[in-house]
């Protein structure tokens, strides 16, 4: 399938999450979504199901908590806390926890396929006049597997001045200098862009495989997937 | 006419002494020029101002005028040159935008507005000129710094400009390859401003011969008259050369054994790779882009576990990767180089002055050009002095005396009794033996013996 299908599909995908109300609907996205991410290779989705994955988690977690609805039947009553009020759990609270952890869930499953699966040089090309943003948002894509590696070459490096690396202090020591390195790197990317006539009118596009049936078919889905959502889930 | 003239240009970064000085030059059409000079005396500076980037890029005190093509730089923004210049910056990992090899040259076409017909054409051209064809559906991620600088290579060919733009760019490209590329560059016809440490090469290919140093341009004549002056004024530049020491038969300091390597399945890297490391000796392992030296030098100073075979350490070792970025952890050159001798700034010094960088101890190290990262990322891995010292690319941005300092010390720290593996498609480094590695026979491990 083409870039560009696929990546409405994923997005059609988080829209129907958000948009629908039923836990189920959302579960059987998100579930989908999952099983699109394991399509990756092992060593790369990683990172990204971690980041999905703890994030809903943690929605389920909080959020019970920090949102208060006096419908439902009280599961547990705990102290009042200033500002944030008396703290209790209902099984209303309980039941809005796991939809908003599953839409959370689902849209960054959907930022995961697109980031792990998809030809971002080919939904630049697609993306005609709006190449400049497509551009920015896949080299932002980049920027997870990037700081991955070069977080990888500064643990190695440090290592290889005999230092050993231990707990999280440790690790810790390298933030900074990941994200001066990356900074530096992107204003040398911006550099060699510019000096390549990046910006300039007139840009014209490589031709590309025209759409195929498939590819249509992808984008009537998603389509048709936001408004079943909306209207009917 | 000539196609760039410059003119009284002076030139400082923000909040830094001036890195051009007065600098006037015409270059004339089909004119391949060696742009000489020791780390840090303007090169990339004079490049940058010759794309238009200095001063629209980096901001900065300009005076002078630059003129390209009839364009002057003050007024047309880069991109606007694009085309008419191309330009191959020193760092290949930091040039690329897209995430396939043929997306990536078919870039800079695309954004001059190049036929939508002509660019796959272009850029089958462009990397077959570089025999690099094979890469064109790869992944740029997965490529070797070599590979990836070709591909940067062929991004700028195929944009077959009129004046070529080249900051060090064979510096991680076998022999073979750097003799295509220069030929190649050669064939396009265009002008070319090529800053190069490999002298030889640049000087073989090269009609006229700028030095510069200390911002200023001490030399500008046709070959032959320049060959004559580096003779008399900077001799390493003609003949680098490299002194002899015996070969030494030291205690073992790490072995391998049937190491095998593979980053995809059944693409082994290396297979059945033997290798020992003796106390004294210098060992050089060369070979083509992608041949794995890399891999192998990691696996040697213990930081790789090979997927098969076995490594014996016998001591400490310390290893200085090709990218010298990763050493830039602390505020200050003299910190980074103490981080490994747990604060001991006195051997901190030390190290920094023997790299020629004790001028920099309070610098920030991100203010050091590429040649003097590159020295600082030396003296931060050697001042905890490991039994084993692993380089790997260590001459990559070091003009030719640096390089010649570089060998004299490896050959005294082979001498004191460590052991030294360097990494390396430079030829001009000592080595007690050079083992090289195939690409296509992964199995065949060929070894022999050379005087240094």
């Amino acid at each position: 399938m083409s870039p560009a299908p696929a990546a409405a599909l994923l997005a059609a995908t988080g829209a129907a999450a958000l948009l629908t109300e039923r836990l189920w609907a959302v579960a059987l996205l998100a579930g989908v979504l999952l099983g699109v991410c394991l399509q990756a290779p092992p060593g790369r989705r990683g990172v990204y199901l971690f980041g999905a994955l703890t994030s809903g988690f943690g929605v389920l977690v909080l959020s019970p908590f920090l949102w208060s609805s006096p419908d439902g039947t009280i599961l547990w009553e705990g102290a009042t806390i200033p500002v944030l009020g008396p703290l209790d759990v209902t099984t209303t609270e309980l039941s809005e926890a796991a939809l908003n952890a599953l839409r959370l869930t689902a849209l960054g499953l959907a930022f995961a396929a697109y980031a792990l699966l998809l030809d971002h040089d080919r939904l630049v090309a697609a993306a005609g006049v709006a190449r400049r943003s497509a551009l920015a948002v896949a080299l932002a894509t980049r920027l997870v597997p990037s700081l991955e590696r070069d977080a990888a070459g500064l643990a190695e490096s440090v290592r290889g001045r005999g230092i050993r690396l231990e707990g999280v202090r440790g690790y810790a020591t390298l933030l900074s200098p990941l994200v001066a390195g990356s900074l530096e790197r992107a204003t040398n990317l911006a550099e060699a862009m510019e000096a390549r006539g990046f910006g300039r009118p007139g840009f014209t596009r490589a031709p590309r495989p025209p759409w195929s049936v498939r590819d249509r078919l992808a984008l009537a889905l998603a389509a048709l997937l936001v408004l079943v959502a909306a209207l009917w889930l | 006419m000539a196609l760039v003239t410059v003119d009284g240009l002076s030139f400082s970064y923000p909040a830094a002494p001036p890195a051009l000085r007065d600098v006037s030059l015409a270059l004339e059409p089909g004119e391949v020029v060696a742009l000489l000079g020791p780390s840090g005396s303007g090169k990339t500076t004079l490049l940058r101002a010759l794309a238009g980037l200095v001063p629209h890029f980096h901001g900065g005190r300009f005076a002078g005028q630059v003129v390209v093509a009839g364009l002057d730089t003050r007024r047309m923004r880069p991109a606007e040159l694009a085309g008419t210049v191309a330009t191959v910056f020193q760092d290949p990992e930091d040039q690329v935008v897209m995430t396939v090899v043929a997306n990536e040259i078919a870039f800079g076409l695309e954004n001059l507005g190049v036929e939508p017909r002509a660019i796959w054409p272009r850029v089958e051209r462009a990397l077959e000129s570089l025999d690099a064809l094979h890469l064109w559906g790869r992944k740029t991620v997965e490529l070797s710094g070599g590979e990836l600088q070709r591909v940067c290579l062929a991004s700028a060919l195929a944009l077959e400009p009129r004046l070529l733009l080249l900051d060090e760019p064979t510096s991680q490209l076998d022999p073979e390859a750097a003799t295509l590329f220069l030929t190649a560059v050669e064939q396009l016809g265009a002008t070319v401003v090529l800053s190069e440490h490999r002298v030889a090469r640049a000087l073989e290919l090269a009609t006229r011969v700028l030095f510069v140093d200390g911002g200023r341009v001490l030399l500008d004549a046709p070959r032959a008259e320049a060959i004559e002056w580096l003779s008399a004024q900077r001799p390493l530049y003609t003949n680098p050369c490299v002194s002899e020491t015996q070969a030494p038969s030291g205690a073992v300091v790490a072995a391998l054994r049937g190491v095998a390597y593979a980053y995809r399945r059944a693409m082994p890297v290396l297979d059945r790779v033997d290798l020992e490391l003796r106390r004294g000796e210098i060992v050089a392992l060369a070979g083509p882009n992608g041949s794995g030296k890399t891999t192998l030098a990691r696996i040697a100073a213990g930081l790789v576990e090979p997927q098969d075979g076995t490594v014996a350490l016998l001591g400490r070792a310390g290893y200085l990767s090709q990218d010298p970025g990763r050493y830039l952890v602390k505020e200050s050159a003299l910190a980074e180089v103490a981080l490994a001798v747990d604060g001991d700034e006195q051997r901190a010094g030390a190290a920094l002055d023997r790299v020629g960088l004790g001028w920099a101890a309070g610098r920030h190290p991100r203010d050091l050009s590429s040649g003097e990262r590159e020295r600082l990322a030396l003296a931060s891995v050697a001042v905890a002095e490991p039994d084993l010292l692993v380089l790997d690319e260590p001459t990559r941005g070091l003009d030719p005396e640096r390089k010649v300092a570089l060998g004299d010390w490896l050959q005294e720290y082979a001498a004191s009794g460590k052991a030294v593996l360097v990494a390396t498609h430079d030829r001009d480094l000592p080595a007690h033996r050079r083992i090289g590695l195939c690409v296509s026979e992964t199995q065949a491990f060929e070894e022999r013996s050379v005087g240094v």
